[in-house]
């Protein structure tokens, strides 16, 4: 289809394709021209993508607030290294096995919680980080309390005879970069279903979608659960990475940064998103100098965003491609 | 047997009437603001800071470190309030989380930079133990216990007749109504904000000799603490907020005593999550606010 043709040029999507097809490749080269440390920030802000991209469906896409992304990326981190340390078993299974056992588990949470209105729904979905960090603190004989679980594996693949691990950070990294093209390419395809659109409708109006016949809370739940597996699919990744878990991996501060991460890359979008969790996380880990100071510059950076940026950094973008669109 | 249940129960009043020092003015501050304040802790942090730092450096006497570190969580109030709380009257809910969530960070993070982040003793105080109908306690327990009093009956003869009360209870009705009867709402919005955040600091200072201990990221459990509480007792309702604060402080430490230490912090989140289930507004209507 020629630009003429298409329906889309004027929005400048003619730019679009091949910029994104260039931001892909120099993706899947980036190991060629960045040392270790830079990969490995991009390789933490690819896995916090995950529940990112969960919590964006869920706040972005459905209009609810929650918290929890952290309770269920330390199920799923658990969850994982719990088979793979006791089990064996092969990565992929501890991968999905991870973003199961999120996602049943927010069944009978969320079945409670999403009767709540906004307020009372923040506070109970931050209650379940909480008492996450405090079960897997105290049942000591399952999660080693405080101590942990160390010698996590890392990534390793059995395919009948043939089996090989993922070792290094190049490895992993191409490892994240597909499994969080895919979850993307997940989030696309829910967002751009019917359901997607029933989803932005209960985000506008939530009586007006249940008069137009909308199950409201059955996509509530649903969706609540679809963000617990991306966060418990997340959390699998983490303690791969890491290859320990500790009672840490359930911290208020990872609720935040996802928040951050989707409200500052722009909620409701899917490129912001993505460029949130690079911009966010990755720039985070690349300056982990003095920690306290980098914490007073990421408050300060939340003040500006509410005052300054309330839609998150999308529209700039938006901008940006309008303002090429007008030169050309 | 049912000395230790007694026992355990004053505990439990005492550490009851500091989280409903604080919590009180976070509820009041829910109510003008319609935001949840996730740097109330750190307040609290701050006016035990304040009075450590008296104490410390310049040898004061406890009353004077009470009145130092109330000030200065008043005076840092009035510039959150001014640059960040002001601003978020009438803002979605996400910049109120977002917003308060960074000004922790920044208060937190701060003062770790200055006073470095380890463990310091608190000095000041009065530790004398005094026995009263049998039981010892200390008298700090008790002065948190008389203050927690005089704060919560302060608060209902203010917030009942004096003018500035009122108007703080006309702002948490209805903002724009206000704003046509001539009410500043902004105005109102930062003495409740400044209130809030010096009783908090004041909670801080009182609790100080008994906690002992005194550091830079204190104040988030604290803020973890309150909360639950403000939740159950209804949002923006003074006397739901003080009941619960008693119900959760008595609940912590039976928990503590009879279960285990370690289960004591998880408490709060748990009963308000059974609250919730049961109760979706919480125990108390929010429609009795202050």
């Amino acid at each position: 289809m020629t630009p003429a043709e298409s329906p889309v040029a004027k929005t400048g999507a003619d730019l679009r394709i091949p910029f994104g097809l260039a931001l892909a490749g120099l993706a899947c080269m980036a190991p060629l021209f960045l040392g270790n440390y830079p990969l490995h920030a991009i390789i933490i802000a690819l896995i916090f993508l995950l529940p990112a991209h969960g919590l964006n469906l869920l706040l972005g896409y459905t209009g609810l607030l929650s918290l929890a992304q952290a309770a269920f990326f330390g199920i799923g981190a658990y969850a994982s290294a719990l088979l793979a340390v006791h089990f064996g078993t092969p990565f992929y299974l501890n991968f999905l096995a991870a973003g199961l056992v999120a996602g049943a588990i927010a069944l009978p949470l969320g079945i409670p919680a999403l009767r709540l209105r906004s307020t009372s729904f923040v506070m109970c979905t931050l209650g379940f980080v909480i008492i996450g960090q405090a079960i897997a603190k105290n049942w000591i004989g399952l999660t080693r309390g405080d101590m942990g679980l160390a010698a996590i594996p890392k990534p390793y693949f059995a395919l009948g005879p043939a089996s090989f691990t993922v070792s290094g950070t190049v490895g992993f990294y191409y490892l994240v970069l597909a499994i969080a093209a895919l979850a993307t390419l997940a989030v696309y395809l829910i967002v751009r279903s019917p359901a997607g659109r029933n989803m932005i409708a209960i985000r506008e109006n939530e009586t007006l979608a249940e008069s137009v016949g909308i199950p409201t809370w059955h996509y509530k739940l649903i969706v609540f659960m679809i963000s617990a597996v991306f966060a418990g699919l997340g959390g699998s990744l983490y303690a791969h990475y890491l290859t320990v878990v500790s009672p840490l991996t359930f911290q208020m501060y990872y609720s935040t940064t996802m928040l951050i991460i989707v409200l500052g890359g722009g909620a409701g979008t899917i490129s912001g998103v993505i460029f949130g969790s690079l911009l966010f996380v990755g720039l985070t880990e690349a300056l982990r100098v003095a920690p306290e100071l980098r914490m007073i510059a990421y408050g300060f950076f939340l003040l500006g965003l509410v005052f300054w940026f309330p839609n998150g950094f999308a529209p700039l973008i938006g901008r940006f491609w309008s303002f090429l669109e007008r030169r050309k | 047997m049912l000395y230790t249940v007694i026992e355990q129960v004053v505990n439990g009043i005492v550490s009851g009437s500091v989280y409903a020092i604080v919590a009180v003015g976070m509820t009041m501050i829910f109510g003008v603001l319609r935001a949840i304040n996730f740097a109330h802790g750190e307040y609290y942090m701050l006016g035990t800071f304040g009075a450590w730092f008296a104490i410390d450096y310049f040898d004061l006497p406890y009353p004077v470190a009470i009145v130092i570190g109330v000030v200065a969580t008043a005076l840092i109030a009035v510039v959150v309030g001014n640059f960040v709380m002001q601003r978020i009257v009438g803002a979605p809910a996400e910049a109120g989380v977002l917003a308060t969530l960074g000004v922790a960070l920044i208060l937190q993070n701060t003062v770790i930079l200055v006073f470095g982040g380890s463990y310091k003793f608190f000095s000041g105080g009065y530790i004398e133990p005094v026995t009263l109908f049998g039981f010892t306690l200390a008298e700090q327990r008790i002065l948190i216990i008389i203050v927690g009093l005089i704060v919560f009956v302060g608060l209902e003869l203010m917030v009942t007749y004096s003018r500035i009360g009122k108007a703080m209870r006309a702002v948490s009705q209805n903002i724009e109504c206000c704003a046509v009867v001539g009410i500043d709402v902004r105005h109102i919005a930062l003495w409740t904000f400044i209130l809030g955040a010096g009783l908090a600091g004041l909670s801080g200072v009182l609790t100080a000799p008994v906690n002992v201990s005194v550091y830079g990221g204190m104040g988030e459990l604290i803020t973890f603490k309150t909360l639950p509480i403000i939740i159950m007792g209804g949002l923006g309702n003074v006397r739901g907020t003080f009941v619960a604060a008693m119900i959760l402080g008595i609940a912590e430490s039976l928990v503590a005593t009879y279960v285990g230490l370690q289960f004591r912090d998880t408490v709060g989140f748990a009963t308000l999550m059974l609250v919730l289930m049961w109760r979706p507004h919480g125990l108390f209507s929010a429609q009795a606010r202050f």
